[in-house]
């Protein structure tokens, strides 16, 4: 599967792609908030107003890409979460007025698909539609349903994303759960700072996929793959059965995407796979830029993208040093120690 | 390419808390819509629902479950069905946790079943609950994965009602890709203030039991339930019993509003056509089609327009949600399920609550209760909001 154009919205400046040029934004706080474009023109306003900001990102980073590529045939979101400050404002009403009269705009949109969903409506794309919302590994499962359909032979080219919004309900939940750090890290520290949680983001990656290599393929996505409640030996067995079902040899990889978040209860996956199975491998990390969400594997496929597209990666990304030239890398990211997910890809 | 095989099936649902419950009640047509007694809402003063009727705590402890934490209803519920669906299957605990193994789930509400739980901990109000990792989507499907020691591929969808209709469809193309060899697939939706508030907000709620196809029909009635199935390559299944084949699917998207179908019903007509196409039948081979028929104004009227379209005229049809309620994301699978044994039993079940066909179509669901009927291939639909519109394909073996 190639990706021939992709947009991103995320805590960088991503959607201009000025990240590349005037380097990456420092962030201070627990959540590192999404830098939106302003969406005049693409949306009637009446229409942005109501929208959740996931719609909202959804439709900032694919109606482009829709009115870019008139033959887009079907829509493949993973979001764990959706429109949830929607949800849990339509729930917070629920509560607070005793079950009155509300309106159902929030509710409306509170299910994940209203992404996919608000994509076909504004574009007229009625073919294959479909979210994916299993928690850190809704975008694995996306990318994995593009290939299935693209193998099965009756679509060319799909619009493939993850999509993500931080609410601060939804926040909450996580600091009560232990997910985030409880003291003051920016971004420069982030990775080093041996304490336990992370900090929460969110963002938007879409990505125009199609079937057939062309002169317009930027990167490929080779396969993916997912396990869940691994042990860290698990991980690199799964990362060798990946390799060898796509008849690659460790050292074919030139350098690693790794989801390090600096948490210290559970990095140690990515470090054992990295000392273990890749020791001469370069290793980009990228959650220093946009910090941690459910679909962030998005943002490292748009970074390996525009890396094959011939980007100089922003020198915060290089975890270990990285080879000149680089045409394959294996993106590695778990959530929670929980969920696993490998993408592997190649330059065109 | 191999056939994929149906060798397992488990349902809680308003009409019972098993299969063999399930098919009791349709041939009795024996409704489970009634009076919400468990659900927490104050509109069980207005509306009928499809409750299951047995508490979460008494669920759990007929799963064996007993005090555990952190079980939302979307969580039992799931549990249930899927115990039944791997026990009737007959599988062993290492061929569940096989790398070969996929489990595809769905739901609409998740965790958030637990509205007075998530506003307090959203709200940072009081002590935490038990339920912080509960209130998701996928947190049923992760939990189950674990408590099978699955290594499978794993997906939750959430498509509004076509959920579970899209896991069937995906475990199937799993398998038929090879990269699954089994998969467990399904839904689950326990009945939610959230959902009930939800609907009630949109105006579609019937203020009495759901009266799909029917001229003077006022809306849905909410139920809940799960189902799952499982789905085998047919080089695995040996003498094991079969209850059908996953024969077609298709998925499209109806892309005319955010929760109503286009009155020329684009949506459906190209799920359906697209779920013939791949199981390579003509529309003249289906012989009973389990409609989505919430009973709302805008679904029945476009449906029927949409099989209309398809088919010519109307092969035997009928919507199975004036027993159930409208199990939203478990709908597909719970739908799966009693074509499945219509199709093992050679039996139709009678069509509640109909008395006139809507205006201009002379559309007339199954009327009433039939044996040796001759079914070798049904059709199940399923649509959402988003547009999203699914069709399944079952076929006899």
């Amino acid at each position: 599967m190639y990706i021939i154009d992709l947009s991103c919205i995320s805590a960088q400046e991503t959607y201009t792609g000025a990240i590349f040029e005037e380097g990456v934004k420092l962030h201070t706080e627990r959540q590192y908030w999404a830098v939106e474009p302003k969406y005049k023109g693409m949306v009637p306003l009446n229409l942005l107003r109501r929208m959740s900001k996931s719609v909202r990102m959804g439709v900032g980073t694919g109606i482009p890409l829709i009115d870019r590529y008139k033959d887009i045939e079907g829509i493949i979101i993973g979001s764990a979460n959706g429109s949830i400050k929607k949800s849990i404002s339509f729930l917070n009403q629920i509560v607070e007025y005793n079950e009155g009269t509300l309106t159902p705009t929030d509710f409306v949109q509170s299910t994940s698909n209203s992404i996919a969903g608000t994509l076909a409506l504004m574009g007229k794309i009625t073919g294959y539609n479909n979210t994916h919302v299993n928690n850190g590994i809704a975008f694995e499962s996306a990318i994995l349903d593009a290939l299935l359909l693209f193998e099965e032979g009756e679509y060319n080219r799909l619009l493939l994303g993850g999509v993500e919004e931080i609410s601060q309900a939804n926040y909450n939940v996580d600091v009560l759960r232990g997910m985030f750090k409880e003291e003051e890290v920016d971004s420069t520290q982030l990775l080093h700072a041996d304490s336990p949680g992370t900090v929460s983001g969110e963002g938007a990656a879409l990505f125009v996929v199609d079937a057939e290599k062309s002169d317009a393929s930027i990167a490929k996505i080779v396969d993916v793959a997912q396990i869940c409640h691994a042990d860290k030996e698990a991980i690199i067995e799964k990362a060798k059965q990946f390799l060898a079902r796509n008849h690659k040899q460790v050292d074919d990889i030139d350098a690693l995407f790794l989801g390090l978040n600096g948490d210290n209860r559970t990095d140690y996956y990515y470090n054992h796979l990295q000392e273990t199975l890749f020791p001469h491998q370069g290793v980009y990390v990228y959650k220093n830029l946009v910090a941690d969400y459910y679909t962030v594997s998005s943002f490292a496929v748009w970074m390996a993208a525009n890396l094959f597209q011939g980007k100089t990666m922003p020198p915060e990304t290089i975890w270990k040093e990285v080879p000149d030239t680089i045409n394959t890398v294996l993106i590695y990211n778990h959530y929670e120690g929980t969920q696993h997910g490998f993408i592997l890809m190649e330059r065109p | 390419m191999t056939k994929v095989l149906v060798t397992g099936m488990g349902i809680i649902s308003a009409i019972g808390n098993n299969v063999a419950e399930n098919r009791s009640s349709l041939q009795k047509g024996q409704t489970g819509i009634g009076r919400g007694e468990l659900l927490d809402s104050r509109y069980v003063e207005v509306f009928p629902f499809g409750e299951v009727s047995t508490s979460t705590a008494a669920l759990m402890e007929s799963a064996g479950l007993a005090g555990e934490k952190g079980m939302t209803r979307t969580d039992i519920l799931a549990t249930v069905a899927m115990q039944e669906a791997l026990e009737m299957a007959d599988l062993t605990a290492a061929q569940i946790s096989s790398s070969e193994t996929a489990f595809i789930s769905a739901s609409t509400v998740g965790g958030m079943s637990m509205t007075n739980e998530l506003y307090r901990d959203g709200n940072k109000i009081g002590e935490p609950s038990d339920y912080l990792s509960s209130y998701i989507c996928g947190a049923h499907t992760l939990k189950l994965a674990k408590r099978y020691n699955m290594s499978g591929v794993s997906t939750t969808f959430n498509t509004a009602c076509s959920s579970s209709a899209n896991s069937i469809m995906f475990g199937a193309k799993l398998i038929k890709s090879g990269r699954a060899k089994r998969a467990i697939v399904g839904g689950s939706d326990g009945l939610a203030k959230f959902t009930v508030n939800g609907f009630n907000a949109l105006r579609i709620l019937s203020p009495k039991p759901c009266t799909p196809f029917d001229r003077d029909r006022s809306g849905l009635t909410l139920g809940e339930g799960a189902a799952f199935l499982i789905l085998e390559s047919e080089e695995l299944v040996g003498d094991k019993p079969v209850y059908g084949e996953v024969t077609g699917y298709g998925n499209s998207n109806d892309a005319f509003h955010p929760s109503s179908i286009s009155d020329d019903a684009i949506g459906i007509v190209a799920s359906i056509s697209q779920a013939l196409k791949t199981a390579n039948l003509d529309p003249s081979q289906i012989d009973y089609i389990n409609a989505h028929g919430t009973g709302t104004e805008n679904n029945d009227i476009s449906e029927v327009v949409g099989i209309q379209k398809v088919f010519g005229g109307l092969p035997p049809f009928q919507s199975t949600k004036p027993y159930t309620g409208h199990t939203l994301a478990a709908a597909g699978s719970v739908e799966a399920v009693f074509c499945l044994l219509a199709m093992q039993h050679r039996e139709l079940y009678p069509s509640l609550n109909f008395t006139n066909p809507i205006e201009g179509h002379n559309a007339i669901p199954i009327p009433q209760y039939q044996s040796d009927c001759d079914i070798k291939h049904v059709l199940s639909n399923s649509f959402g909001f988003g547009g999203n519109c699914s069709s399944l394909i079952l076929s006899k073996v």
